[in-house]
């Protein structure tokens, strides 16, 4: 199923920038968030290294706290890191952030649009900021909203919406732009085994589109069912890398969750 | 700067004015409701030699430049609360990972505003006309009323995102702004007469340089009177410090 009626992929390899050939990479990256008092700093994300290839599903896999979102952030440049390299797009975060917020787009974890509005205007709002064309963000607007079963209530005001429908708008929102790379941070959090499917069915259709997605997630099945490959982090740390197959089986394990309990001695959905 | 993206924000910013209904009520339905009530109460009052103009009028005469002056304040309220609310709901972030510019978001932002206050002034202004209560000002005046209105909108928007940026909530910004509303609607609105003395507080409130220069408009002073014009001078001065200490505070501070 291609869902993107005109591919783009030729345009996105044009647009990317040279000073990466990679869509996505991070050298030792550390964040450390500070507090007045010394005993108040956080090392939030401790020296990973990673790079997504262009046309990739990556995920970041890790439990509550690990520094999935800081990560994000930082290559989406919403926080500056403490140490080391970031490039998306082929720019680097510290110097050519306009560049590469042209060419991202962003679902937060915390689903973000403008209560009042209904989908469509929250839609069309975002689709405004990136200068899409009024007739084509109607298109994809009208596409995205049948794939994901939320038509019915395009007209309704966001506030009114059940929390699975808020994370669905919330992810359409951050694909109008038709994005060359696009960073999911827990898109499906608070959805229903229902609708969570339903949601990954949409994920997986835009490996069709060229598109390179990072996405980040504390559910097994998840990472397993979606990405080419997954970071498992831990504090800050990344303790593996690799296709999901490859490091159930380097691991003799029966599932991802395996995986990190071997690793790290712990469970990943610890507690819930 | 980009029209499709100015367009786009001040569109859904004059949305919220209709679909979120305190903001409706602080910047509409209120003034409207202030001049309804006044107007009735004190239409009828007559007096001779009031205030510093020493004209003779109706009390509600030398009320409504204040009103007005007021009502533009009000604006201050929700745009408080919609920069806080965009910053709780992850909005503020969430545009900030767009190509937008902050000059693009402030400029709408000002934009929809000023268009709010213009609404407003003409519904007061129609309101008051009905009501009998226009009769010394020129249409010169109402237009330099307009002008003053705009102007200080902007100290407005200035005070509303300095609510924001020191307040860690919407609730909070909800109640913070009235550090700002309150005293100059007090001491510095023309409401009614105050010992000279009070002027050394009100010198420093943007309020009292619009409700002063309304007050002369209305009262029919001539253009040539240059208290009018120091008036608006003032005014400017602290319209333009406001709003660009607002918004570099807020950009710096507020955002996270
Ligand atoms: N603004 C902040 N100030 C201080 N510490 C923070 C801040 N934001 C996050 N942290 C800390 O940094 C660490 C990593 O947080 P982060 O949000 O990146 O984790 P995460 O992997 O996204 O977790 P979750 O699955 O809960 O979303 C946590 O210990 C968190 O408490
Ligand atoms: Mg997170």
């Amino acid at each position: 199923m291609n869902i993107m009626s005109e591919s783009k992929t030729e345009d996105f390899k044009l647009k990317f920038g040279p000073e990466n050939p990679n869509a996505i990479e991070v050298r030792d990256l550390v964040k450390i968030y500070t507090g007045r008092k010394v005993i108040e700093e956080v090392r939030a994300v401790d020296g990973i290294s990673f790079s997504v290839n262009k046309g990739e599903l990556f995920g970041l896999l890790g439990p509550n706290g690990a520094g999935k979102t800081t990560t994000i952030n930082i290559l989406v440049g919403l926080l500056d890191q403490t140490e080391g390299e970031a490039f998306v797009g082929g720019y680097d975060v510290k110097k050519n952030l306009p560049k590469i917020k042209e060419l991202i787009g962003v679902c937060p974890q915390q689903a973000s649009v403008y209560q009042y509005l209904n989908a469509k205007e929250n839609i069309e709002l975002f689709g405004n900021l990136h200068l899409v064309k009024k007739e084509v963000i109607n298109e994809r607007m009208e596409k995205f909203l049948n794939l994901l079963g939320l038509s019915k209530a395009a007209n309704r005001a966001a506030k009114k919406y059940s929390g699975g429908m808020l994370r669905q708008l919330n992810l359409i929102v951050a694909l109008i732009s038709d994005p060359a790379i696009l960073f999911l941070d827990e898109p499906t959090v608070g959805m229903d085994a229902r609708v969570r499917r339903a949601t990954w069915d949409f994920i997986n259709s835009l490996k069709n589109t060229n598109k390179t997605v990072i996405l980040t997630t504390h559910y097994i099945e998840e990472a397993e069912v979606l990405c080419d490959r997954v970071a498992i982090i831990d504090f800050g740390k990344l303790v593996a890398l690799g296709p999901p197959k490859e490091l159930i089986a380097k691991h003799g394990a029966k599932d991802l969750e395996e995986v990190f309990l071997k690793i790290t001695g712990r469970r990943i959905m610890e507690g819930l | 700067m980009k029209r499709q993206r100015i367009f786009a924000f001040v569109k859904i910013q004059l949305k919220s004015l209709i679909k979120v209904p305190t903001a409706l009520f602080i910047i509409l339905i209120l003034p409207v409701a202030l001049i309804l009530i006044f107007g009735f109460a004190f239409g009828s009052i007559y007096v001779e030699d009031y205030g510093w103009t020493g004209q003779d009028g109706y009390l509600f005469e030398f009320m409504v430049p204040g009103f007005i002056a007021i009502s533009g304040l009000f604006i201050a309220i929700p745009v408080a609360l919609s920069f806080s609310e965009d910053r709780e709901q992850g909005l503020l972030k969430r545009i900030n990972t767009t190509p937008t510019t902050a000059a693009e978001f402030m400029v709408s932002h000002i934009i929809s505003n000023i268009f709010m206050a213009i609404i407003q002034v003409a519904i007061i202004f129609v309101l008051t006309f009905l009501m009998g209560a226009m009769r010394y000002i020129t249409l010169t005046g109402i237009l330099l009323s307009f002008v003053i209105m705009i102007i200080f909108t902007l100290s407005t928007i200035g005070f509303g995102l300095i609510t924001a940026t020191v307040s860690k909530s919407a609730k909070a910004a909800g109640g913070l702004v009235w550090i700002f509303l309150l005293p100059q609607q007090l001491l510095a609105s023309n409401l009614y007469p105050l010992p000279p003395e009070t002027q050394i507080v009100t010198m420093f409130m943007p309020l009292y340089y619009a409700s002063d220069a309304l007050s002369l408009l209305f009262f029919g002073v001539d253009l040539g009177n240059l208290r009018i014009w120091w008036d608006l001078l003032i005014l400017v001065a602290f319209s333009l410090v406001l709003i660009i200490a607002g918004i570099l505070l807020f950009k710096k501070y507020g955002r996270a």
